[in-house]
């Protein structure tokens, strides 16, 4: 049996802790979740995760701050962002920056499965 | 008596001759009566001017016997000052040999000197050479005293008018007194010049000073002068027109007089130019103007900015739950879609879709709450239920700051009576200022800390801490000043309208510098003791001093 890809997801909203996982699982993905990026830093899945998927803006270390220390550790994990905050700017920027995909909250399970899925041919 | 018929009289006999001696001596007695009892100083001297005869009354009046007068001794009786100068002048008159007059004060015989006219003619003999001076002295004191007096008036008014003449060159202001019926220029040169007449032009006529006003304030004068002639007091300021066509401010206060008609004959009073004054008031009225514009730009821009932040914030409330329920949404349909059906699964996905459903819901239940009501009546308030929501509601803001938000709420906290909407505008605004205040500071984790306290007195505190730029303790309390900011992209508008909500909430709201870095805001607001939102006592909390408009701002 083929290992299911591991996707992380980083968030501090709860719900979304709660609710990703269980969807990414239905989808055929293995997921983990982590409430802040630092706690992801610390656990011993870094390795193994597939793909990121992490919140733009949280306390603490923010998603892109992750990303970057991602980069400094050498550790080539492709990184979808989410985000509640609709601002249209800041997804170039991102795109530009290395990131996979920004998906806009409330997202569509159609647009997560097109974003996972090009971060998986990434790899 | 006739003593001219006497030579045409034959021969007296010695009856005749002893009654005519007896009529001559009678006579003689008769004009000695009459020298001796004219009410003046009678006297003659030689053709040297010596002393020779004083009537009676000019020796009781000097109180000296005639040989203490007799020759120059007279002299004694003279004012000590006016001695040099009347015996020159006697010695001029017997010089020139002409009837002369001369004044000079005379002691009384108790000593009061009094003012005498002295007039003396000369007596001739037929050859024309002068055998005797004769003279009377006439008290004219009271003459002298009234002139007195009167050079003592001119000097006074003199004074005054040297005074007014200062006064007005030190007010600028030109006294004026117009005959207003006799149409003639009573102006001085300097009121010609307040209206920039070359001096003497003026006519002096009603309809020549129409002329020279500046005719948009000409309505203006017809109200003065209407008071005028219903209280008599001028007070207006105007302008005129110069013949150059430059245009002057110039005030004027006065007084006019009525006749007997009651039409008006007469005005008094000054006027001054104050251009300069004129021109600085305008100036501040601009500037004014401009700063209350500069006011309301700052406003709208502040509450624009507010909104700004605050629709990113509901957004990302609102887009959080949504999240939830689409992905739980989508997770419930492929576990019943499964072979099996994972129902299980299912069911507790649904669920939370119910609860994120919810939890969206309480977000607009809270913006309706916060920004739906106007004026509410006071209720009773807890803090730490409000301080909840409006964290709830900014939490993204404080998110997006990196900001770590700790809360510590009193758990007994009592409430407070007061509109709750208000209340949680200025904690917003506490919570994005601080947040604000530490968006440069990157040292140090950017702490903020909002607490619930019971306060002394009966009162309830809520304080928030940050670990930001701080401020100067010398200017805490210009931080609440409209216009005060220490943050280049703030308004500065936020804490005074958070301070006039406090004082509205009989409250007070300050802030201090931490030991450590960054500052703390408090407010502390007395407890409330009624048992329900209307109790007696808990009155309308009254809408701080601010316009609709601005009511609108939570932060800046």
């Amino acid at each position: 049996m083929v290992t299911r890809p591991l996707i992380s997801v980083v968030d501090d909203d709860e719900s979304v802790r709660e609710s990703l996982p269980d969807l990414l699982r239905e989808l055929g993905f293995a997921a983990q979740a982590f409430s802040s990026a630092e706690e992801f830093l610390a656990s011993d899945l870094l390795g193994q995760t597939r793909c990121l998927v992490v919140d733009l803006s949280m306390p603490g270390m923010s998603g892109p701050e992750l990303q970057q220390e991602l980069t400094r550790r050498r550790l080539k994990i492709p990184v979808v962002f989410i985000t509640a905050h609709g601002d249209d700017a800041v997804r170039p920027r991102l795109l530009e920056g290395g990131a996979v995909e920004c998906l806009f909250k409330p997202f569509s399970e159609a647009a997560l499965l097109d974003a996972l899925n090009a971060a998986l041919r990434v790899r | 008596m006739n003593m001219e018929a006497q030579p045409e009289q034959p021969p007296l006999d010695i009856d005749e001759r002893r009654r005519a001696e007896e009529a001559l001596a009678a006579s003689e007695r008769n004009l000695k009566l009459i020298i001796d009892t004219i009410p003046a100083l009678a006297w003659s001297t030689g053709p040297d001017g010596s002393a020779d005869f004083f009537n009676q009354h000019y020796l009781d009046y000097v109180g000296l016997s005639a040989e203490q007068v007799a020759g120059w001794g007279w002299t004694v009786a003279l004012h000590p000052d006016d001695r040099d100068g009347l015996a020159a002048k006697w010695q001029r008159n017997m010089a020139a040999g002409e009837p002369g007059e001369a004044e000079a004060r005379l002691r009384r015989y108790d000593g009061e000197y009094r003012w005498f006219l002295f007039r003396t003619n000369p007596l001739r003999d037929e050859l024309g050479n002068i055998v005797k001076w004769y003279g009377t002295n006439t008290d004219i004191d009271d003459r002298k005293r009234a002139e007195a007096q009167r050079d003592r008036t001119i000097e006074e008014l003199q004074g005054q008018q040297e005074l007014l003449h200062l006064a007005q060159k030190s007010a600028r202001a030109m006294a004026f007194d117009w005959y207003l019926q006799q149409e003639v220029n009573a102006w001085s040169p300097e009121q010609e010049a307040l209206y920039g007449l070359p001096p003497g032009s003026f006519d002096g006529t009603y309809q020549g000073w129409k002329k020279l006003i500046y005719p948009p304030d000409w309505p203006l004068l017809l109200k003065a002068i209407k008071h005028a002639h219903e209280t008599g007091e001028v007070a207006v300021e105007f302008r005129v027109q110069w013949p150059d066509g430059s245009v002057h401010w110039l005030a004027t206060n006065g007084r006019m007089f009525f006749d007997g008609r009651g039409k008006p004959y007469r005005m008094v009073g000054f006027t001054s130019d104050v251009t300069p004054r004129k021109l600085a008031e305008e100036e501040l009225r601009r500037s004014e103007a401009l700063l209350a514009e500069a006011r309301s730009e700052l406003a709208h821009v502040s509450r624009v900015a507010t909104l700004g932040a605050l629709t990113a914030s509901i957004a990302h409330e609102v887009n959080q739950p949504l999240s939830g329920i689409i992905t739980n949404a989508s997770t419930c349909l492929r576990m019943l879609a499964a072979d099996p059906p994972n129902v299980e699964g299912a069911r507790e996905t649904a669920r939370r879709t119910i609860r994120d459903g919810h939890r969206a819901s309480d977000v607009i239940r809270r913006l309706r709450v916060l920004f739906g009501k106007k004026g509410a009546p006071a209720e009773l308030v807890d803090l730490n239920e409000a301080t909840r929501e409006v964290i709830a509601l900014s939490q993204s803001e404080l998110r997006k700051g990196r900001v770590i938000l700790r809360d510590e709420l009193a758990d007994d906290l009592p409430p407070v009576a007061g509109d709750r909407v208000q209340l949680q505008q200025v904690i917003l605004n506490l919570l994005l200022n601080a947040s604000e205040a530490m968006s440069g500071v990157d040292a140090r984790p950017r702490q903020l800390v909002i607490k619930t306290e019971r306060d002394e007195a009966e009162r309830v505190r809520l304080s928030v801490r940050d670990a930001g730029v701080g401020f100067d303790p010398q200017y805490a309390e210009r931080l609440f000043d409209a216009f005060y900011t220490t943050k280049d992209g703030g308004m500065g508008i936020g804490l005074s309208v958070s301070r006039s909500i406090i004082e509205s909430h009989h409250g007070r709201l300050w802030a201090a510098p931490n030991d450590g870095p960054g500052a703390t805001f408090s407010f502390s607001i007395p407890r409330s003791h009624g048992a329900a939102p209307d109790s007696p006592g808990d009155g309308l909390i009254p809408a701080p001093a601010l316009t609709g408009e601005e009511r609108v701002e939570g932060g800046s």
